[in-house]
């Protein structure tokens, strides 16, 4: 018996309405704990949960020194764009409504968000594989999707991202990637509903707030042009995501009174000055760096993070812009200049749109278990390097390193699986040429 | 042209040579007892001189240093202010000094309104100190200066309507070591430099063993006369010494064992040459003067009554005994009005706080201005500066902050605040402890980072423990029944020690490849599915020594076979 | 009165000086060109258990200095703070010898730089003169052609290469090429190039300059050894090397007839334990009938000139005015008024 046959047998039916609600009320009952117990401060003083970019203690000083009328682009601790600041501002200030609380509101509805996600996503794949069943070889049967399938993976999609350790934290930890990522899930719920405004508008909000969100781009315009096949829709969405772009920035000029954010937010995230240690590559590579070189490497990292795999990977997944999107996230959260435990986790909660694909994937034991570990001994190592100084750098960089290649296999292995799920629909499972034995090979 | 050159010349030679005529120059020497153990000695080298600095270029001076006069002009600078300290003025049980120095070394400058670019001006003029003092002043820049807006005000005369605090700059040096390398330029700037007078008690061997030593240089213009109309260049060099009687092994001390010698002779371009000595005590804590005073002065300020045992410095060599009469008693010692300290909260090195402890022990409450240049790595969060007193939380009159930028600009924050009456208030804040760039870190790295003292400024309204001089003064005698409505105080806290955490400076190379190898790692995966289909291909179950052994036996099978 | 006869005694120059004041200097220069003397001293080393560094730096600054070279022509670089360090027990003093024979820091020295000032950058700046604006004057080097410089270091060595402070080094090939860029920029006459460290010899090695007469304290491949302990600071004092070169310069003064052929032989193997290495090859004259002052001591030969008088420009171009406009001056008030903030 197969593994996926097991798994078939394991769940076949799909899960009650009455589950999921109180599956989606636990997790937010942890949440609640969590973030009104004593641990709050702990896990959100955590460097893997908040970062300089979006440490909401940082968010705090800015709103207070604006309140006393300086402005807060003068100093260099906040790193939000203007009008992000002001969204904090209103919600807080005007609102009154308690951090806490604003946190959990919007990670709950971003759970929601993603649970329609994940359907919505699902369907695609039924229509796109009833459409395709034709191709598809005698012995494929066994890898078609069933009914069962595109009922549960939104109930997984939601579950992972309601009890994923990474984004509990990334909550908990009130980092401001809460905000990222809930404009990210509404940028990818309007992009598979294909609506042109509402989706590059989403986009911009999280491109105004990271940067990097804005090479999801590529992906939208390929949904809207190979998956809903409508050209100006997809150059509508184009032009919107720019005119949006630049009506916040140029907002955020007038909110920041003058270009100062540009280098406190934007130049802050492209040039690195600011090396707190973080799950990324960047601080202690930075750190150690020598000066002449800065510049160079600074660049060739960026770009690594940003464009090099964007082309390559958007023409070979053109026809899935999904799994692109999510290839390109994953790569960004590793890749980014501050990376944090919100974003690996936001990402991570996806996965199961692709449980079709985790019997392909050969690396998963492994990869887990380098999980586990890492994110063990990166806290107990810091504790030692910074508290004890029993450790030292080398000790949790280190660490890093191993969650990064983790990661790195994570995301790799996804898309091999991909390929080979593609191979076996389109050959079947027999591995043989001539009646011998035969392998899959990279050519 | 000779002509015109000749008639110039005339006009000015005597002009020239007339401007420094109206100079004077006074030395003083205060000793007093502070409490049981420590006497304090303060060394008021004071020149005047009648010019206007306006005009002045300083081409030609008389008693006023050259060196310094030449950078005065050359910078553009109204008043100046530097001092190079060694150890902790003790307020709560010293009382106040006749100056206030921060450990290590304090520059804070009035540049004149002319001046156009003041940070540059800044800059170079702390590099030509550092040359004229023999001290790292060269390390002050726009990096750890800041403009302070309340607490530096001009102590000289000014002529403008309006202070505009563009024009000052302060900062501090805490790491700053004073050592007889800096006590030589500053003897060469006397007129007398150190062979006569009582610079001749500037001893290196001997003042290097206090437990707090503080030399100045103050220079500003000062009104000439009552009127006003036109001003004066004081300067004002002055040597602060504190002597641990426990470590001089004896409690009746004398010049041979404060400064190893006696006074050699009397500075001839002197117009004044004093030695004061303190005896307002000698009643509680009697001691005799050897030899007998020349005459007692006694001065009433500020409600309190003080006198001294006077002395002219002679023209032979002069030394002073004391010598302590009967049982020691034990002098209560009632701490000064206010005072303040500072220290470090948390621990490890990532999250921790600066607090500050001002004791108020007046009974009517106090106006309090608090001043702090925080370097830009210790980043600090305004939203949680907490201000309370005895429990209860204080709102402060005005908070001046300007956000510190990393390796660009320092944290500027000034507090003004009223103290309750009697009170112990703390002023606390949070920073963060950054991360370096490991070319950014010190040869000794582990020995931590300074954050300099705080500057609490206030006006007490009495004058117990006050030895300040008034702001029209140049002179300890000044300073004596000089009763006026405030006295200014401006104490300076302790510098703070932060260890940052510092990478492992010996991995540059293995950090720069391992991290390079994990992007690669990602490189080399997606430039194969990117780049490359899948295929199947014949699988070739033989083992890699079995195919070499088949190879090997049919090349040799061939050949057998040929 | 006194002002007059000042006023007098100018304007009598000046007259006498009107009907020459364009002429030309003619300084006949000595026959060798050697007109001033220099001294670049430099301790490298930081930490307490380095006082015998800054020991032996400041030996040979005492000795210079006795030897008439005025502080203002010695630069002196010393990279961290013995004399009132808090573990000194004897504050503002450094000896040389554990029987506090001669305190080495005087009473009157001048460190022009110190602690972190102590950089290979600003070594190699100060040598080659090119240092930032607002320099002043004591942290420069402002020879010439005519200037014989002495450059000492001590501090931590290795085969090619001098430490600084514990975080960086000077190599040997660097020094060489400050050293030619000084030669090429005519910043001196002849220079004597002494270090004190393990493997000293390697760093005079690489150099390829004329005019440059260099002494190491020990071979490539040996160490320098420190003289001994003083118990009551802890430390080693003194090196070998030093020690027995101020040994010699104490025995000599200024009207020395001593050569440096002398000096180089200073410290021979059976006290110094390691080789002192000495490279004459770069160096045209023969070291034994160079005198020691010719470094180490500044012999400013005096000529006496009838036809030069002051150059009264100068003081023409002070501008003096007899009166200033009297404007209405005023002291504020020293600290901000609370009642008038709110």
């Amino acid at each position: 018996m197969s593994r996926r046959a097991r798994l078939l047998q394991a769940k076949d039916e799909p899960y009650e309405t009455r589950t999921i609600i109180s599956m989606y009320m636990l997790g937010i009952f942890i949440r609640f704990w969590l973030i009104y117990s004593k641990y709050q401060s702990i896990i959100g003083h955590h460097v893997e949960i908040s970062t300089p970019l979006n440490s909401w203690k940082r968010v705090s000083e800015g709103l207070y020194v604006q309140s006393k009328g300086i402005n807060p682009y003068e100093g260099d601790l906040i790193h939000e764009a203007p009008v992000i600041l002001l969204l904090y501002r209103i919600l807080t200030q005007t609102f009154y409504l308690p951090a806490e609380f604003l946190f959990l509101l919007v990670d709950s509805l971003t759970a929601v968000v993603l649970y329609f996600v994940a359907k919505k996503y699902m369907f695609h794949l039924f229509v796109f594989q009833e459409k395709q069943k034709g191709e598809y070889a005698q012995d494929s049967k066994e890898f078609i999707l069933s009914g069962a399938d595109f009922l549960n993976s939104p109930v997984f999609v939601m579950a992972a991202f309601l009890f994923n350790p990474y984004t509990i934290f990334n909550c908990v930890g009130l980092s401001t990637t809460v905000f990222h990522n809930f404009f990210l899930a509404i940028f990818l719920l309007f992009m598979l509903q294909g609506n042109p405004i509402l989706a590059p508008i989403a986009l911009a909000f999280s491109a105004v707030m990271s940067l990097y969100a804005g090479v999801l781009i590529s992906p939208l315009f390929l949904y809207l042009y190979v998956i809903y096949k409508d050209k100006v829709r997809a150059y509508i969405a184009l032009g919107v995501f720019t005119l949006t772009l630049v009506a916040l920035t140029c907002f955020s000029y007038v909110l920041g009174s003058g270009s100062a954010f540009l280098k406190n937010v934007y130049g802050f995230i492209l040039t690195v000055p600011d090396l707190q240690p973080n799950i990324g590559l960047f601080w202690y590579f930075f750190t150690e760096m020598f000066d002449h070189f800065r510049e160079l490497f600074i660049c060739s990292f960026q770009i690594n993070a940003t464009v090099l795999y964007l082309i390559p990977l958007s023409v070979k997944f053109r026809n899935d812009p999904f799994l692109l999107t999510t290839a390109v996230l994953f790569l960004v959260a590793i890749f980014k200049s501050y990376p944090c435990l919100g974003d690996i986790g936001f990402v991570m909660s996806l996965f199961p749109c692709f449980m079709h694909l985790f019997m392909y994937a050969q690396q998963g034991f492994l990869v887990g278990v380098i999980f586990l570990i890492t994110s063990a001994l990166g806290p107990i190592l810091w504790h030692l390097w910074i508290y004890s100084n029993s450790a030292n750098a080398n000790f949790y960089f280190g660490v890093t390193l191993a969650f990064a290649i983790a990661e790195i296999f994570l995301v790799t292995d996804i898309l091999f699986a991909y390929m080979k799920r593609e191979f076996c629909l389109k050959y079947g499972s027999e591995r043989k040429i001539d009646g011998k034995e035969a392998i899959l090979m990279l050519e | 042209m000779f002509h015109s050159t000749l008639t110039t010349f005339l006009l000015v030679v005597p002009l020239a040579v007339l401007t420094y005529a109206f100079d004077t120059f006074s030395e003083e020497l205060l000793l007093k007892p502070l409490g049981n153990d420590h006497l304090y000695a303060h060394f008021q080298f004071a020149t005047k001189w009648d010019t206007d600095p306006e005009q002045e270029s300083f081409r030609h001076t008389h008693m006023f240093p050259r060196a310094l006069g030449e950078i005065v002009a050359r910078y553009n600078v109204q008043e100046l202010h530097v001092s190079l300290t060694a150890g902790l003025w003790m307020y709560e049980t010293w009382g106040y000094p006749i100056m206030d120095a921060a450990p290590g070394a304090e520059l804070w400058v009035w540049f004149k309104e002319d001046t156009e670019n003041v940070d540059k001006n800044w800059k170079e003029l702390a590099s030509s100190l550092s040359g004229l003092l023999c001290a790292s002043l060269n390390f002050i820049d726009k990096t750890n200066s800041i403009n302070p807006e309340y607490t530096f005000k001009p102590r000289g005369a000014v002529s403008s309507p309006t202070i505009n605090s563009t024009f000052v700059r302060y900062s501090s040096l805490p790491r700053e070591i004073v050592c007889t390398e800096n006590l030589t330029p500053l003897k060469k700037l006397l007129p007398c430099e150190a062979k006569q007078g009582l610079g001749s008690l500037l001893n290196a061997g001997h003042i290097y063993n206090t437990r707090y030593h503080s030399m100045a240089i103050h220079m500003r213009p000062i009104c000439r006369d009552s009127s006003c109309e036109s001003v004066s260049l004081e300067l004002q060099q002055s040597v602060s010494l504190v002597y641990d009687l426990l470590i001089l092994e004896a409690k009746h001390w004398s010049f041979r064992k404060l400064f190893g010698q006696g006074v050699i002779g009397r500075c001839v371009l002197a117009e004044t040459a004093t030695i004061y000595v303190d005896t307002t005590n000698n009643e509680s804590v009697p001691f005799q003067l050897k030899p007998d005073p020349d005459e007692y002065v006694t001065s009433f300020r500020g409600g309190y009554v003080h006198t001294y045992a006077k002395y002219d410095v002679q023209s032979y060599v002069m030394s002073l005994n004391a010598n302590y009469l009967g049982k020691n008693k034990v002098v209560l010692n009632s701490p000064p009005a206010i005072y303040a300290n500072q220290y470090i909260t948390g621990y490890g090195q990532e999250r921790g706080g600066i607090v500050t402890t001002i004791y108020n022990n007046h009974w009517s409450p106090l106006d309090v201005v608090f001043l702090q240049n925080i370097p830009w790595y210790v980043p600090i969060y305004l939203h949680t500066l907490k201000i309370d007193a005895g429990g209860v939380r204080i709102e402060p009159t005005r908070i001046h902050y300007i956000p510190g930028r990393q390796r660009e600009r320092p944290y500027h924050l000034e507090v003004l605040v009223k103290l309750p009456a009697r009170s112990i208030t703390s002023l606390s804040i949070d920073f963060d402890y950054v991360f370096l760039k490991w070319q950014e870190y010190p040869p000794d790295a582990n020995h931590g980072f300074y954050i300099g003292s705080a500057v609490v400024s206030t006006i007490l309204p009495l004058a117990r423990n006050y030895t300040g001089l008034p702001q029209d003064g140049s002179t300890i005698s000044d300073s004596f029944n000089a009763s006026r409505s405030g006295y200014l105080v401006q104490m300076r806290t302790e510098s703070t020690v932060i260890t940052l955490p510092t990478p492992d400076f010996s991995m540059p190379y293995n950090v720069i490849c391992l991290a390079c190898t994990v992007v690669a790692l990602a490189f080399g995966p997606l430039h194969n599915i990117t780049t490359k289909r899948l295929i199947l291909i014949v699988k070739d179950n033989e083992h890699f020594i079995v195919k070499l052994k088949n190879k090997v036996v049919g090349i040799w099978t061939r050949r057998t076979s040929e | 009165m006194k002002q007059l006869t000042i006023i007098l005694c100018f304007s009598v120059i000046f007259l006498s000086s009107l009907h020459q004041n364009r002429a030309q200097l003619e300084f006949e220069l000595p026959k060798n060109g050697h007109t001033n003397n220099w001294a670049v001293l430099v301790d490298t080393s930081r930490f307490w258990f380095n006082y015998r560094h800054v020991a032996n730096v400041l030996s040979i600054y005492r000795s210079v200095k006795r030897l008439g070279i005025p502080d203002s022509q010695i630069i002196l670089m010393i990279a961290d703070d013995m004399a009132c360090n808090p573990r000194n027990p004897r504050p503002a003093t450094v000896f040389n010898n554990a029987n506090q024979h001669i305190n080495v820091y005087g009473d009157d020295v001048e460190v022009d730089y110190r602690g972190y000032e102590v950089t290979v950058e600003n070594f190699v700046r100060l040598l080659t003169g090119r240092l930032p604006p607002g320099t002043p004057r004591s942290k420069q080097l402002i020879t010439d052609e005519g200037s014989n410089v002495l450059i000492y270091l001590t501090g931590h060595g290795g085969d090619g290469f001098l430490k600084f402070q514990d975080s960086e080094e000077i190599t040997s090939q660097e020094m060489a090429d400050a050293l030619e860029q000084m030669w090429q920029k005519q910043r001196y006459h002849e220079l004597f190039f002494m270090i004190d460290t393990c493997q000293a010899a390697s760093m005079y090695e690489r150099f390829y300059s004329p005019n440059i007469l260099a002494v190491g304290s020990s071979l490539v491949g040996e160490d320098s050894l420190s003289h001994h302990v003083d118990p009551a600071i802890g430390v080693y004092i003194i090196d070998r090397y030093t020690y027995h070169a101020l040994d010699f310069l104490e025995s000599i003064d200024e009207h020395t007839n001593k050569t440096m052929g002398e000096f180089l032989s200073v410290c021979p193997k059976r006290v110094c334990i390691s080789t002192v290495g000495v490279r004459r090859d770069l160096f045209r004259r023969n070291p034994f009938e160079v005198p020691i002052t010719d470094f180490f001591g500044s012999v400013r030969p005096v000529e006496v000139i009838t036809q030069v008088a002051p150059q009264p420009e100068v003081l023409n171009k002070t501008r003096y005015q007899v009166t200033s406009t009297p404007k209405k001056h005023r002291y504020v008030p020293p600290l901000v008024n609370f009642n008038s903030l709110v």
